[in-house]
């Protein structure tokens, strides 16, 4: 289906199989200060509707605003692609950040040292003394 | 039969090959958020403010999957190195990437630090977007009383941090100077029991300074600060005051001060108003002249006094964004020419962006600088959570208000249930519209801003005056360094 402005109402559609229900709301949540916005799922598409509040755009601009729609729409699912996959790993991150050091782990590999001296005896006659 | 010895693990540097854990051609996203720095650049931006810049186009590549360890090496190798992708499904640096995500917040660690005493209420200036002061000679009324001042004390010993500062403000400050010379007394005495350093600072037009101030200031190594709005055009019209010679006192002020205390015992700030914003270049001369080599190009604050005002103030963000640019660039133009002169603002963000430092600064800080970073005792013993709450007080919205010196317990106050119900609002990571902004770590949440404009702690992003003015001025300063070298020199000498 194609997008469309008529009686200065913005349409555009999104196919549900492509773009997430989150990434369409946080987009839309930044044309809320401007319009009145809206959105609908009929046969596996999302219908989003743009109408210009009272006195607070310029409706020559609307092209412009349809435009700036539908880069937005891939911009917000490229968003909700790095969010998802990568919430383990910043949930793991913020952890380790405040974890007093609880939850970090070694290095892999043994310490090897060409002069000889044994680093946990080192250790252990450290804590000995 | 030979016995096999076990492999030998080893931490030594291994060949480039053992390093190439890519053997399937892909990688794992790690955290990060993207920004239209302009039509031809956008910018990646990870959890500790890393920044890439790269042409339009390449985030959504990297997302998909199609940047291309061979064909794309160098690309390929910045974004493993900045924590923007790995080769592994939990990066095998992850606890060094943890801490540096420690070290960005590592401004809590201190807890409180700046406490702000308001010492005085009265004022012989009457200037249009003046929150606060009162022109009397009501001592008994409107100054703080030594109760108070003691109460402030203990509470400001109490802090974790082993350096405080202790800032006068009124009001106008010196017209209670006995109550800041007992309020300094008292605390030398306190402090040195308890092995605290306190930085003292008195907030000041300078109208009625004198000498024998400034030698005790000198003995008590107090720094000041005090307000330049512009040329005396500029200046005389926002500060008024019987004789109108606010700019006059403040030059004359400023001038004795270093002559007593030293050049770089005194500070100016700037308020911008309506009228300033007809005269950047003016402004940034004005405050070149008269020897300062660092100006913070501040907008008026939406709060208290100023908000009745309205055809003064209600200037438009874009209008002070137009303001804030020429300032800049006329600031710039003077480094060009071999000056070091900096602008403030730009300065924070920019540490904040191109060092792995945490930055204090009460507006700009997540957890917010509220309560965290900075408290208020006005001179009625209320405690506020700011500078900004106080002035709210006094349009009768007690929001936040935390307490009283009287009633109030140092964890009351500080740990109590409105400080709890704040602290969901105070991170930018959680907030509608930041959450995934590019400029969230360079930014903060400012629940305050919120409230007394929009009516609602949370905010809301699309018609926030704060998001607008960050969001541009971020991305101004990092187009700024993207598109001349110079400029970039001349941003890292600041924040040196």
């Amino acid at each position: 289906m194609e997008n469309f402005i008529k009686d200065n109402e913005i349409v555009v559609f999104a196919d549900c199989s492509l773009y997430t229900k989150d990434s369409i709301f946080k987009c839309l949540y930044w044309y809320g200060g401007k319009f009145h916005t809206n959105v609908s799922l009929t046969e596996n598409m999302y219908r989003i509707s743009l109408i210009p509040q009272k006195n607070v755009i310029n409706i020559s601009e609307l092209e412009l605003y349809l435009q700036k729609l539908e880069r937005d729409l891939i911009d917000f699912n490229l968003r909700d692609i790095v969010t998802k996959e990568t919430k383990n790993v910043r949930d793991l991150l913020i952890a380790k950040a405040f974890s007093n050091g609880e939850l970090d782990e070694s290095p892999p590999g043994e310490v090897s040292d060409p002069v000889g001296f044994n680093v946990e005896t080192v250790n252990n006659d450290r804590d000995s003394s | 039969m030979i016995e096999i010895a076990p492999e030998k693990k080893t931490r030594k540097f291994q060949g480039i090959d053992f390093y190439n854990n890519s053997k399937n051609q892909s990688y794992f996203l790690l955290p990060f958020r993207f920004h239209r720095i302009n039509s031809q650049k956008e910018i990646i931006v990870n959890e500790v403010g890393d920044y890439l810049i790269l042409p339009d186009g390449t985030t959504e590549k990297i997302i998909t999957r199609k940047i291309n360890k061979e064909l794309d090496s160098e690309l390929y190798g910045d974004l493993i190195a900045n924590f923007f992708i790995s080769e592994e499904n939990i990066p095998p640096l992850i606890d060094v990437y943890a801490t540096r995500y420690r070290t960005k917040k590592a401004f809590l660690n201190d807890f409180t630090t700046l406490h702000l005493f308001v010492i005085t209420l009265r004022c012989e200036h009457t200037c249009h977007y003046c929150q606060v002061s009162r022109v009397t000679q009501d001592k008994e009324k409107f100054d703080m009383p030594r109760r108070y001042i003691d109460k402030g004390i203990e509470h400001m010993l109490n802090s974790p941090s082993n350096h405080v500062t202790m800032e006068f403000q009124g009001g106008e400050a010196l017209l209670a100077f006995d109550s800041i010379v007992y309020a300094v007394e008292r605390t030398k005495k306190l402090a040195k029991e308890k092995g605290k350093e306190i930085t003292y600072v008195i907030c000041t037009n300078l109208a009625v300074v004198n000498r024998e101030m400034l030698e005790y200031c000198k003995e008590n190594n107090i720094l000041i600060s005090t307000s330049l709005d512009g040329p005396a055009y500029v200046h005389n019209e926002n500060r008024k005051r019987p004789g109108k010679n606010s700019y006059e006192l403040a030059i004359e002020g400023i001038q004795l001060v270093r002559e007593v205390l030293g050049k770089d015992r005194v500070s100016a700030l700037m308020t911008t108003t309506n009228l300033s914003l007809e005269y950047p270049v003016e402004i940034v001369d004005e405050y070149y002249n008269n020897g300062f080599r660092g100006i913070f190009l501040r907008p008026i604050s939406p709060y208290g006094f100023a908000l009745k005002n309205e055809k003064k103030n209600k200037y438009e963000t874009e209008k002070f964004l137009n303001f804030y640019k020429i300032a800049l660039n006329h600031i710039i133009e003077y480094n060009l020419k071999g000056e070091f002169y900096m602008e403030i603002f730009a300065r924070i963000l920019l540490r904040k962006i191109l060092t792995p430092f945490p930055v204090r600064h009460v507006d700009l800080n997540s957890p917010a600088g509220i309560i965290t970073n900075v408290i208020v005792f006005n001179y009625d013993g209320y405690v506020y959570a700011s500078d900004e709450s106080r002035m709210l007080a006094e349009m009768k919205d007690y929001q936040f208000q935390l307490g009283h010196l009287d009633s109030h317990t140092y964890e009351q106050i500080f740990y109590g249930d409105k400080v709890n119900k704040l602290l969901d609002v105070m991170t930018n990571e959680s907030l509608p519209g930041c959450s995934e902004c590019a400029f969230q770590t360079y930014c903060g949440a400012d629940p305050i801003h919120n409230h007394s404009t929009q009516g609602d702690m949370w905010g809301y992003r699309p018609t926030s005056t704060f998001c607008q003015r960050n969001m541009e001025i971020i991305r101004y300063l990092i187009e700024l360094m993207d598109s001349d070298k110079r400029i970039k020199k001349i941003f890292e000498n600041w924040i040196n």
